[in-house]
This record gives structure tokens, C-alpha cells and sequence, in this order.
């Protein structure tokens, strides 16, 4: 998907089979990250939220804003791996999980406080989200990583 | 609501050139209000809400409120899980070729 004309606020939402608890180990440890996150290994505490590439280098690195396991997560965005990335101002993602009938959970993903990260938008928005939230689905329901 | 039938609701709400037609603006422009959707659809408004309601029920449209304003965005997330699930690394190719065909025949014309 090219050509979007990325917006300030970004917001992207699945349903995924398994208890909120599964959902928010899968997303705040790098054991699961690794298989679905463009292979980023990334640790979230209270604290902060840090993210690396498979080589060891850092690719993210920010704080952690709210930490409520395993309903609300939100931290600071900032992209280390390009210059051009890393120099914008940080925004701010914001993960809920609300639990469903049927064993599933409601995941929503905002993504905000993009008016001075343009770049940053760009490069997020379309298959990039999309393509982390559907691998993490696809893992938690699985148990295995999305084939890319 | 069963999920495991949400397809069902997401190929429902693709199926109508309306429908389409307002999640393209969405994505050109996202986080739009009713008012300024409804000013580039030839449509009254109550039929636009109508449709907005189809798009938000599968899950293809997911609105906010900001001050006294409704918002609306979209969330491409359902197309790429029906994509994931019928056009696997195996067809991807072939999928493509013929996509590309077309629009080289298409472009002739």
C-alpha cells in the first residue's frame, strides 16, 4: 500500500483467540517479539521500552508512559535504525486489550502524536503496523510465526 | 458476535462500490468526520452513516471522538488477515503475474 498520505493519528485493530494475559506476554517479551516484529528482539518494563535488531544493535529505544498488564501499554515511539527516523520528534503508541465472548481479545493500536515524526508516519503507516499486528496474531493463535 | 464469521462481515462491506469507494478516501485522508466524508459521496448523509456503520461492524472503519467530533479511521488490518489467509508464499507469485497482466492489457486498451 503506497501513496497514503499518512495522518497524525494512526489507530489499527484484530481480534485474536487467547486470554489478555497471553496477549500482552506476546507483545512486552523479546522471545515472542523475535517472531513477529520484523524480527526485533523487545523488552518492556514499567520503565522503558527497548528494541533490537537480530545483530544486537539498537533499533528503538524510549519510555514507557502507562503500564497497566495486561489491559494498557503506552510508550514513547522513536526509531534508532535510520538517522533520518531517529531525528524526528518521538510520538506515542498507546496498546489496549480488552477481553471478548469466546476467548478472544479486542486489540487496538494508536499510534499518535505523529505531527512532528512525518517520516516516522510514513513508515509505519500501511503494511507496517499491519504487518506486525497480523504476525501477532497469527502466532498467538498457532503458534507459529507468520511465513513472510 | 462470533469472530471466527468476521470474513463474512468484511467481504459483506467490501461488496458495495460505496463502501469501497469510502474507505479509499480514508485512505488518502484518515481520521475524517461524517460531514466531510458525506461532501465527496453523492449520497444524504443518513445514507453515509448508514454505510459507515456496515464498514465500523467488520471492523474496517474504528472512529474516536475528538471534542465534539466523530472521527473515523481506517483499519486495514481485516483486508491483510483475508489476504494472509488466501494468498499464501505459494500463489503470491502467480497472483501477482496475473494482476500485472492485467493492467498491462487494461493499459493498452
Amino acid at each position: 500500500m503506497t501513496g497514503t498520505t499518512a495522518t497524525a493519528t494512526q489507530i489499527y485493530q484484530v481480534f485474536i483467540k487467547a486470554s489478555p494475559e497471553r496477549v500482552w506476554e506476546a507483545i512486552t517479551r523479546p522471545e515472542f517479539t523475535a517472531h513477529y516484529f520484523h524480527g526485533s528482539r523487545i523488552a518492556i518494563d514499567a520503565q522503558r521500552r527497548v528494541s533490537f535488531a537480530p545483530d544486537g544493535s539498537v533499533r528503538g529505544d524510549g519510555a514507557v508512559i502507562e503500564y497497566d498488564p495486561p489491559r494498557r501499554l503506552v510508550h514513547e515511539w522513536l526509531s534508532m535504525y535510520d538517522p533520518d527516523l531517529a531525528a524526528e520528534q518521538p510520538s506515542r503508541v498507546t496498546w489496549e486489550i480488552e477481553p471478548r465472548e469466546g476467548g478472544y481479545c479486542k486489540l487496538t493500536l494508536t499510534h499518535d502524536r505523529l505531527e512532528g515524526a512525518p517520516k516516522t508516519a510514513q513508515s509505519v503507516s500501511g503494511a507496517g503496523w499491519m504487518f506486525v499486528l497480523s504476525g501477532l496474531k497469527t502466532l498467538l493463535e498457532t503458534g507459529e510465526p507468520l511465513s513472510a | 458476535m462470533l469472530w471466527e464469521v468476521n470474513d463474512d462481515r468484511v467481504f459483506k462491506a467490501l461488496a458495495d462500490p460505496t463502501r469501497r469507494r469510502l474507505l479509499d478516501m480514508l485512505f488518502a485522508r484518515d481520521g475524517r468526520t461524517l460531514t466531510e466524508l458525506e461532501s465527496e459521496v453523492e449520497m444524504s448523509r443518513f445514507g453515509v452513516s448508514k454505510h459507515l456503520r456496515v464498514l465500523e461492524d467488520a471492523g474496517l472503519v474504528i472512529t474516536r471522538r475528538s471534542g465534539r467530533e466523530k472521527l473515523h479511521f481506517l483499519n486495514p488490518v481485516p483486508i491483510r488477515l483475508i489476504h494472509d489467509r488466501w494468498i499464501d508464499k505459494y500463489t503470491e507469485g502467480s497472483a501477482a503475474m496475473l494482476a500485472e497482466l492485467k493492467k498491462e492489457l487494461e493499459e493498452e486498451q
